[in-house]
């Protein structure tokens, strides 16, 4: 297997209007993993990845795709699958017309039946693009992305606007690309998503790349967190608990099992019942918000 | 960029705003040009109806199509969604605008050909089709320069004003008044030489020197509005 990174992003600065959007970002994107680029509204995510698809020009810095230069459409798009934040289609044409437009013009060879098949919208294959809702369009943005299954797709916010129900279809489906070796860069503002399926993770905030790593490497620099109440006239509980702002007790440990269970032991011992108990690992929101401060 | 154009053709025919003001439009006011034709024979002739008749499908036809076709599938990002494909920037260009040329080429040799019917026939054949191709490439590239001030195709309505007005009423002007005084001005005016040329094509006034003197005011429009082009087109709308 081919050791060279399917992407590579070196010291990569974006800036328009004076504004420096993205600075000195780096990362590598491995075939086959999954790799999340998270991060706050402005924090330069979708600049970087206007440079990754090829629609902007970095100020400085490198972005290699497959050892090419994203604008080097001919040799770099028939290998990945972009799929934009906005649809981008003509109102006027047929769900069928556009994937097979968009398809034959990726330089990938498949039909639009099966692509439409694969994200459910083969009854709407007649239905033209204004008639569509938001979900099925973004679908369709999808089947066009995903039309000859390309070594490399690119989601940007690929479940904005989906239902339940679709979201975990599109998800079965990116499932399915992935075992057959695609490799996935995603956006999106749903964390609990790139911290059920991204391989790493990368959080930028402010135009630069803070952190990146897996889901456990992430939330392994931050304590987890149990918070419980305790009856009126109840003996306080043993250190590390401590009150938090809501007067409800705050425990933050780094072994979350052991201080949960020496916790209940105490109560059990001191005859008392914690309330309103609430226990959990630490979470890509906390990590999220340790980043932004908020 | 076959696909692009054939989806395209598609468009034109399913969209009637587009057929009637793009090739309707100037089809009837051409046709009526030519029905009318006895009350021009004092002005100009059959040249003059064809130099207008050339401009006005240009310009309604081929010009603001070009430009609400362009400045439409910006504004949804459809340009952005083509750019994302394998195709290139100029491959993409000549899909979305080959089926509005290839339309207004045919019309304008129909219409050409039923004047030659109806009237006389065009004295030089090949120095008419050099004025046709030289007027469709200014047009083209005016287009793609005005679409990248044009924000939307309701916007186009507005921004396509100048050029439309302005090149049909030099043909009018340079095919009523000829090129005999103010030479210099009309000739240098956008479309000027090359309606002076339709004009002189059609009545045999034509001298091989005047075709390059007639030709080159057009080569350098042509020029001036693919380097606005250049510069003003944008394959994004304005955020």
């Amino acid at each position: 297997m081919s050791t060279t990174p399917v992407l590579d992003v070196d010291r990569l600065n974006v800036a328009y209007d004076g504004f420096h959007a993205v600075q000195n970002l780096s990362f590598q994107v491995r075939r086959g993993e999954l790799y999340a680029l998270l991060g706050t509204n402005g924090a330069g995510k979708t600049s970087a990845l206007e440079v990754i698809e090829g629609h902007r020009k970095a100020a400085s810095g490198t972005v290699r795709i497959f050892g090419r230069s994203p604008r080097d459409r001919r040799a770099v798009r028939p290998r990945m699958g972009i799929m934009l934040q906005e649809s981008g289609f003509v109102p006027d044409m047929t769900v069928q017309e556009t994937v097979r437009l968009i398809g034959r013009l990726s330089g990938r060879a498949d039909t639009a039946e099966r692509v439409l098949g694969v994200v459910g919208l083969t009854r709407k294959a007649g239905t033209r693009v204004s008639q569509l809702s938001g979900g099925e369009k973004r679908r369709l943005d999808f089947a066009t992305a995903a039309y000859g299954t390309p070594e490399l797709m690119i989601l940007d916010e690929p479940t904005t606007g989906l239902d339940v129900r679709s979201r975990d279809d599109l998800w079965a489906t990116v499932d399915r690309l992935r075992e057959d070796g695609v490799t996935i860069v995603l956006t999106t503002h749903y964390l609990e998503e790139a911290q059920e399926r991204a391989d790493r993770i990368g959080l930028m905030h402010r135009g630069s790349l803070h952190r990146e790593g897996t889901v456990a490497e992430l939330t392994r620099a931050l304590p987890a967190e149990i918070r419980f109440r305790l009856p009126a006239l109840s003996p306080a509980p043993p250190p590390p608990a401590a009150r938090d702002g809501d007067g409800r007790f705050l425990i933050e440990t780094f072994d979350l099992p052991q201080d949960l269970y020496s916790l209940l032991r105490w109560a059990r011992t001191a005859g008392v019942e914690p309330l309103d108990l609430e226990a959990g690992p630490t979470r890509l929101d906390d990590v999220f918000r340790s980043l932004t401060g908020r | 960029m076959s696909p692009i154009a054939r989806g395209e053709l598609t468009q034109i025919l399913r969209n009637r705003l587009v057929l009637v003001t793009g090739f309707l439009l100037p089809s009837v006011s051409a046709a009526f040009l030519i029905h009318q034709r006895e009350l021009f024979a004092g002005i100009g002739g059959a040249g003059y109806i064809a130099a207008v008749l050339v401009f006005t499908v240009g310009a309604l036809g081929l010009y603001s199509s070009a430009v609400v076709t362009l400045a439409s599938r910006r504004q949804n990002l459809f340009l952005k969604r083509l750019r994302s494909t394998a195709t290139s920037d100029a491959g993409i260009l000549t899909g979305l605008l080959l089926p509005i040329t290839a339309v207004s080429l045919i019309q304008i040799s129909v219409l050409l050909a039923v004047l030659a019917v109806v009237a006389d026939a065009p004295a030089h054949l090949p120095l008419l089709a050099a004025a046709v191709l030289a007027v469709m490439a200014m047009m083209l590239g005016l287009g793609l320069a005005t679409a990248g001030l044009t924000d939307s195709p309701e916007h186009a309505q507005i921004t396509t004003l100048p050029v439309v007005l302005g090149t049909i009423a030099v043909a009018v002007w340079v095919g009523t008044t000829g090129t005999g005084e103010l030479t210099a001005l009309k000739l240098l005016l956008p479309g000027g030489a090359a309606a002076d040329l339709a004009v002189r094509a059609w009545s045999g006034e034509a001298a091989a020197a005047d075709v390059l003197v007639r030709l080159a005011p057009t080569l350098a429009w042509i020029a001036l509005a693919l380097t606005l082009a250049v510069r003003l087109f944008r394959w994004e709308p304005r955020r």
